[in-house]
């Protein structure tokens, strides 16, 4: 019983690792790859897993849909509707440099938040959308304790299956000609210009590449849940936390993005654990302080070790090394 | 790097299940709250109302054959991945029994839907007020004590009616607090009773000036505005600028507006045509036996959520106790413990509802926020008065039905 819990409890941590690495690749596109500092992840996650939810949920009075449709076609609908909220924000957006955008993108992220909270037709508002449907969730022949494994464990599978698919084509994406070309974008775009690049296109293409991913993560994320709330469209966790852990991880490195995402997550969640082996009294205090670690950590990491635990692999891409051949 | 990492991360897996193996054996309920986050301030009062309720159950003679209970204190941030993470390693990690909480409705229903309704647990949660907890598919799990905000709204519609109210206009904050019972409150007045809603406007929270809202509101002639918002807050001002501006004659306000905020602010000689829905329980002797015993250990009683928050606790140990420790029976039996059938129990009463639970007699739960009946979906019925303002303060007008 006392692993059974363990058990369960590692499996919805690797879920939501698997969510947040989602986030996180897609926020490594977008600033890894070229370098465009978005501070509104929130409302692409909140895009992506309003239109799955609407998509899938069964017909509700007072709001478009449900459309009962399949789950995956959910989750795909989350990808091209983040794609296409991402565009136009792209298109006036990313004439902005660096802190610029950072600004820009987190009154994007807010006016999107107030959106959904406000209309109800798309979103039932403030009521959030419940009843989404989780896939493989009913094991009618287990037990209540099997049951409950089972269908966890059946999720991870599903996250894990989309994380390691998401994971390969943005690492393709990362050593193909398409790559080199981002950062050659992002690590002078003078010399990017001079060479015939088109160089706002590029960044736009980045943009929406990256916020597609943050949309499928969102729509991950409110299938687990089997609802949606504007309450999770909170900057602390939905975009901040994916910022501590692409930087922890390494901005540049899929891998490192991952890693980020499930070290981060281990220790904010962990962490609560520990302290509650206090006294009362000290463990409500020290939930405070979990807040304060995080930021800690970040600082840090950025004093200490600004390249990530995993750094950009700089000197080529990885095929090539790992073949021997000359990368130039 | 990476394997330090991970070796680390397993360290800490391990030392954690290591320690996580109970002294004695205690029942264990999660008391999942929105402890930091945009209730923080809220959190600690409610906290320790549920606290009280163990404390008093463990005086007078623990569950069983004597274990104790004892609460396992999680942060659920008001929102729902912090919310699903401690509810998880509440039922996971520390094997609780049952839930009281989460604080908001969100946490709630990601909570339930993610972790509780799956691994089979009762939540109860003190102050989930949206109407979509109700619908949620929870297999009998998952139960309040407090009421929707469906219910009021709808209540207050039916008095406004009654006392004769026929053209409003709605100002509602921009929240799911004034959406869900501006949403209830147009459902019931409009498409049941036939009144007539002439505007039906949001507002965001903390503008100096809603004199232009007001403009806007006032279009259509309605003599009464009916505003769902805080009388501490955004709806003083909304309420001081239509008083001032003579926009409207006739002022009603939800549960929010029945602040002492407002007579202080606007005094009583302005207020002759305001009234406001509140819950009443306040007369009750449920209540006063809370308020003495929370005065007891430190807390303050008039905190928002205090009573319902102790209800909350005290039904699920209740339950815990009819069900003999068996959390698949404890959801069924929570039922019982509260349907209005049965000797009456009030707050503290846990010897006494221990014996007759033993003894195999029924028992009725009458909390201090009200008696706590729950109906099919696990929600209860509130006990609602429309107050005026006379010279001592807010008295009642009439009860809602």
């Amino acid at each position: 019983m006392e692993y059974l819990g363990l058990l369960n409890y590692a499996i919805f941590m690797a879920i939501f690792i698997g969510i947040y690495a989602l986030l996180a690749l897609g926020l490594n596109i977008q600033w890894g790859f070229a370098g465009l500092f978005n501070a509104g992840i929130a409302g692409f996650f909140a895009v992506g897993a309003y239109t799955s939810a609407v998509l899938t949920t069964e017909y509700a009075d007072g709001r478009i849909g449900g459309f009962e449709m399949p789950f995956f076609v959910g989750w795909i609908g989350a990808m091209l509707a983040a794609a296409l909220v991402a565009w136009p924000i792209g298109k006036i957006c990313l004439r902005f440099r660096s802190d610029y955008l950072a600004i820009a993108s987190i009154g994007i992220a807010e006016i999107i938040r107030l959106v959904v909270k406000s209309e109800a037709v798309l979103t039932n508002g403030a009521r959030g959308i419940s009843g989404i449907p989780r896939p493989a969730t009913e094991f009618p022949t287990l037990a209540q304790e099997t049951a409950y494994l089972a269908s966890q464990a059946a999720y991870l599978a599903i996250v894990v299956v989309v994380l390691v698919a998401a994971y390969v084509l943005v690492e393709r994406q990362f050593n193909a000609p398409w790559g080199r070309m981002m950062r050659a974008i992002r690590d002078n775009e003078g010399a990017a210009k001079a060479m015939g690049k088109d160089v706002e296109f590029r960044r736009l293409q980045a943009f929406i590449f990256g916020s597609a991913l943050m949309g499928l993560g969102g729509a991950l994320f409110a299938h687990f849940n089997r609802s949606i709330t504007p309450e999770a469209i909170d900057p602390m966790v939905a975009t901040f936390l994916v910022w501590i852990m692409l930087i922890l991880g390494g901005s540049g490195n899929n891998r490192g993005a991952i890693l980020g995402a499930a070290v981060v997550w281990i220790i904010w969640s962990m962490s609560e654990i520990a302290t509650d082996r206090l006294p009362t009294e000290y463990a409500i205090q020290a939930k405070y302080i979990r807040l304060f670690l995080i930021g800690l950590m970040l600082q840090l990491v950025l004093r200490f070790r600004p390249e990530g635990l995993l750094p950009e692999p700089l000197r080529g891409d990885r095929r090539a090394k790992r073949s021997g051949a000359d990368h130039t | 790097m990476k394997t330090k990492i991970l070796a680390l991360a397993a360290g800490l897996m391990t030392a954690t299940a290591l320690a996580s193996v109970p002294a004695k054996a205690d029942v264990k309920i999660g008391l999942l709250g929105g402890i930091s986050g945009p209730i923080a301030a809220m959190a600690p009062a409610m906290i320790d109302a549920a606290q009280l309720a163990f404390q008093q159950v463990n005086e007078q003679g623990g569950i069983g054959d004597g274990e104790q209970l004892v609460g396992v204190v999680g942060d659920s941030a008001c929102n729902p991945q912090n919310g699903t993470d401690a509810a998880t390693k509440a039922v996971n990690i520390e094997g609780v029994i049952g839930v009281v909480g989460p604080h908001c409705s969100g946490a709630v229903l990601a909570a339930a839907g993610s972790v509780t309704i799956p691994a089979g647990i009762t939540m109860i949660t003190p102050s989930g007020t949206s109407p979509e907890i109700t619908t949620l598919d929870d297999k009998g799990t998952v139960f309040r004590t407090v009421p929707s905000d469906d219910y009021q709204g709808r209540a207050l519609a039916r008095t406004l009616k009654d006392q004769g109210y026929e053209k409003v206009a709605v100002a509602y904050l921009n929240n799911d607090y004034g959406t869900g019972l501006a949403n209830a409150f147009k459902a019931e007045f409009v498409d049941e009773l036939g009144g007539e809603v002439t505007q039906f406007a949001a507002h965001e929270e903390g503008k100096a000036s809603y004199r232009s809202n007001l403009a806007e509101l006032a279009k259509g002639d309605a003599d009464t505005l009916v505003i769902f918002d805080y009388g501490d807050g955004t709806g003083l001002t909304i309420l001081r600028q239509a008083l001032e501006n003579g926009f409207f004659d006739k002022f009603v306000g939800g549960d929010g507006m029945k602040s002492e905020a407002v007579i202080n602010e606007l005094g009583v000689e302005n207020l002759g045509t305001f009234v406001a829905s509140s819950p009443v329980g306040e007369q009750s002797a449920s209540l006063d036996i809370f308020n003495e015993d929370f005065k007891n250990i430190g807390g303050d009683p008039d905190a928002i959520f205090a009573t319902t928050s102790y209800d909350a606790a005290f039904l699920l140990a209740l339950a815990v106790e009819k069900a003999g420790g068996k959390k698949e029976d404890v959801a069924a039996a929570m039922a019982e413990v509260s349907n209005g059938e049965g000797e009456p129990i009030r707050p503290g009463e846990w010897k006494k509802a221990k014996e007759l639970i033993a003894a195999g007699k029924a028992i009725d739960y009458k909390g201090a926020a009200g008696d706590q009946n729950f109906d099919a979906n696990g929600d209860v019925p509130g006990t609602y008065a429309l107050w005026e303002v006379g010279t001592n303060g807010f008295e009642v007008l009439t009860e809602m039905k």
